[in-house]
């Protein structure tokens, strides 16, 4: 089995109407033994900028303090907040940098980016392990149950949904193709970034 | 976790190799990188280049990107297409194209193709292969319209028509029997949209989009998306969920804007500038 | 002699399976290459230049790893242009030579490149070198290389004379790389020659389709005949 489906774990994010959204399982696993149902892999990096990292555990937290620290170094060097366009290129280049000895995170980004006229527009972007960046105009997936989440978002999104029917969208997404995935699942959590706000809302599912 | 110094040296970093190298001897698979299965093609008409590729990423046997770009700008009068490793491509053209700059830039000469190609090759060639980047480079300078493939290992071939990717031979069957020496643009045109249709078609590794670029002594012009023969068709029935369908446990919800108030200053007094 | 597994270590590597000639006369050398390049059984050029320039009068035929080869090359003409620039005069064949064996022997283990440098220069006039795989370098009145040579040692060896002129040599090199070309997979295409000599460089070329031609077996199997096919052939159907 790859070391890709060790710990487990699914990320998928969405575009909808003047907002994104960006939703996880919260499993933690050690191949079929499930450890935690609480393993968060959805980090906030600016308040209108999400990142998820599914892959393996260890690199996840390993992965988040050192995009902490940077983002935090750009911050202070910059002194602005990073945009998500920005950002993304410092997950590519940060994963590119061990092209030869990669972490094994395959990280998905979702926020709004600042436009010059002031107003956001949504953002989102995968890289593969070693940061090759897919720019998408509608979703992006990754993790142990990439494959179903394809298949279930290809059918279920449109493009222009609301923030409340992008939320069930991408739930109902998440959730049925987690429940085709043994190595994901045991609950979930959405985030719906908008303007204004961001809606972090935790699921029910299938604890099996 | 590994210290993470203010500095921060160039090149590539190995300290992950130990441990992955352990994971791969307890026979755990490494994963492959996402490599494209691609169809790229250059062809050499009167008075240019024309370059063309697919817009299909795959991760094995999986499209993850239905639209993506393989011509990298290298400068204003060279291109270059992309095959295999992705990652690879994108980084190996983006660090080329910044030093050609640089090297422009020095010089304070329009920059050339051969020198493009030379720093592409030597780079592929000091990294033996292990980068996977197999190009195709285009463009016209001082000495004119030229073309080159380079293949991951740094070698490189000068030929008036030229494929690479998966779909290189699909391609090439189109190119070996209607190339002919000095076509017309539109001609050229034609002749690598049949050539990357011939991909998009014939081989899985390809799909979607045609991408172009003609690229002539006057200027160069990215045809993005310049064929789409493969438009979804749109949906007939809506699958939108009534709201309140997904059961949630928890709610957290963090507003921004907490309070606003809109103030206009009536007759407020001036800035002190003296 | 060890022989590295090079096939293995350097998989998917675009190759010269190759036939390459030189041949040193009179007045100079002719040197001769077929022109294929493979990718496995992909060809991934069929118009290959082989005989690489890396001096006025020097010329080397490359064969083995493309990459590395071209980069040998790249690296010689370079000292070459140094040397050219320190010492004020041409250098020698026999230099040259000397650079490319000291590059191909301390790189050994990482390299598949088999050489034949030829040339001409003011000292010996004509001279004919081969460095193969191992890095050892031999001076030569001819020399052949790559993997179609295996199949004309022996037409060389009862074909060769001393004294020839232009002409023959040029002969000799012509009707040794098709022979070779004919009976090797890997090699094929075009040949391309190369006449170095005081004068100057003089390149020939004979296309695929006028190559020399031996034995076809037409004793044997009789003269090919015309078949003309009672309907002439049409594109298949297809529906619109």
């Amino acid at each position: 089995m790859s070391i890709m489906q060790h710990n487990g774990g699914s990320v998928i994010a969405m575009v909808g109407k003047d907002c994104v959204a960006i939703a996880s399982d919260l499993r933690l696993g050690v191949q079929s033994l499930s450890i935690s149902s609480n393993f968060e892999k959805i980090f906030p990096v600016t308040e209108r900028l999400y990142v998820g990292f599914p892959g393996l555990a260890t690199d996840v937290t390993t992965l988040r303090e050192v995009f902490r620290y940077r983002v935090n170094m750009y911050t202070i060097k910059e002194e602005r907040a990073i945009e998500p366009t920005i950002f993304t290129q410092l997950v590519s280049s940060t994963l590119y940098e061990r092209r030869f000895g990669p972490y094994f995170i395959e990280p998905v980004i979702a926020g709004l980016q600042k436009t010059p006229s002031g107003s956001y527009e949504p953002f989102i972007a995968a890289t593969d392990l070693i940061g090759c960046i897919n720019f998408a105009k509608d979703f992006v997936v990754a993790g142990t149950a990439s494959e179903k989440l394809f298949g279930v978002a290809e059918g279920l999104w449109e493009p222009g949904l609301e923030p409340e029917d992008l939320f069930e969208t991408i739930s109902q997404t998440l959730m049925n193709a987690v429940d085709r995935d043994a190595f994901s699942g045991w609950g979930a959590i959405v985030h719906v970034i908008t303007k204004d706000k961001v809606i972090t809302r935790k699921l029910k599912g299938r604890m099996d | 976790m590994a210290a993470t110094s203010a500095y921060n040296s160039p090149g590539f970093d190995f300290s992950n190799t130990y441990r992955n190298q352990f994971l791969a001897d307890r026979g755990v698979p490494l994963p492959k990188a996402t490599s494209t299965g691609t169809t790229i093609v250059g062809c050499l008409f009167k008075d240019g280049i024309v370059l063309g590729a697919d817009t299909r990423a795959t991760e094995g046997p999986i499209v993850a990107d239905k639209n993506c770009e393989k011509i990298h700008f290298i400068s204003d009068n060279i291109r270059c297409c992309g095959a295999g490793t992705a990652a690879d491509t994108e980084f190996t053209t983006a660090l080329i194209s910044s030093n050609i700059e640089m090297h422009a830039l020095t010089t304070g000469r329009k920059p050339r193709v051969v020198t493009a190609m030379t720093m592409l090759k030597q780079m592929l060639f000091r990294y033996q292969g292990n980068i996977g980047a197999a190009l195709v480079l285009g463009g016209v300078d001082i000495t004119g319209p030229q073309l080159f493939t380079i293949h991951p290992h740094g070698s490189t071939d000068k030929l008036p028509y030229v494929t690479m990717g998966s779909g290189s031979l699909a391609a090439m069957a189109i190119f070996e029997s209607q190339w002919k020496p000095d076509m017309e643009r539109e001609e050229a045109l034609h002749l690598v949209t049949l050539a990357i249709s011939a991909g998009i078609f014939n081989d899985l590794g390809s799909g979607s989009n045609v991408d172009a670029c003609v690229i002539t002594a006057s200027g160069t012009e990215m045809l993005r998306n310049f064929v789409k023969p493969n438009e979804r068709v749109e949906k007939e029935r809506r699958y939108v969920f009534r709201r309140g369908t997904t059961a949630i446990k928890e709610e957290k919800v963090r507003r921004w804007v907490v309070d606003e108030e809109e103030v206009t200053p009536v007759g407020g007094e001036e800035m002190d500038t003296s | 002699m060890q022989t590295v597994d090079m096939q293995q270590l350097k998989a998917g590597e675009v190759n010269l399976g190759t036939s390459i000639m030189a041949v040193q006369f009179k007045d100079g050398v002719v040197i001769g290459a077929d022109s294929r390049t493979t990718t496995g059984s992909y060809i991934a050029n069929r118009v290959t230049d082989k005989l690489t320039h890396v001096h006025d009068r020097i010329y080397c035929c490359r064969s083995g790893s493309a990459a590395d080869t071209q980069a040998v090359a790249d690296i010689v003409h370079y000292h070459l242009q140094i040397l050219t620039q320190q010492s004020g005069s041409a250098p020698t064949v026999a230099t040259a030579a000397n650079v490319f064996q000291k590059l191909c022997y301390q790189n050994k283990d990482g390299l598949m490149a088999g050489i034949i440098v030829a040339g001409w220069d003011k000292e010996i006039g004509p001279s004919v070198y081969n460095i193969p795989l191992g890095g050892g370098l031999f001076r030569q009145p001819w020399a052949i290389g790559g993997s179609g040579s295996t199949y004309v040692y022996g037409y060389c060896d009862a074909t060769f004379k001393d004294g020839w002129g232009k002409e023959e040599t040029i002969n000799f090199v012509k009707n040794t790389l098709a022979l070779a070309m004919s009976r090797d997979g890997s090699s094929g295409g075009v040949i391309r020659m190369c006449v170095i000599t005081e004068e100057g460089v003089e390149r020939l070329f004979v296309p695929g389709n006028e190559l020399p031609k031996f034995w076809e077996g037409e004793e044997v199997l009789g003269k090919p005949t015309k078949i003309i096919p009672e309907s002439p052939a049409a594109p298949m159907e297809v529906e619109a």
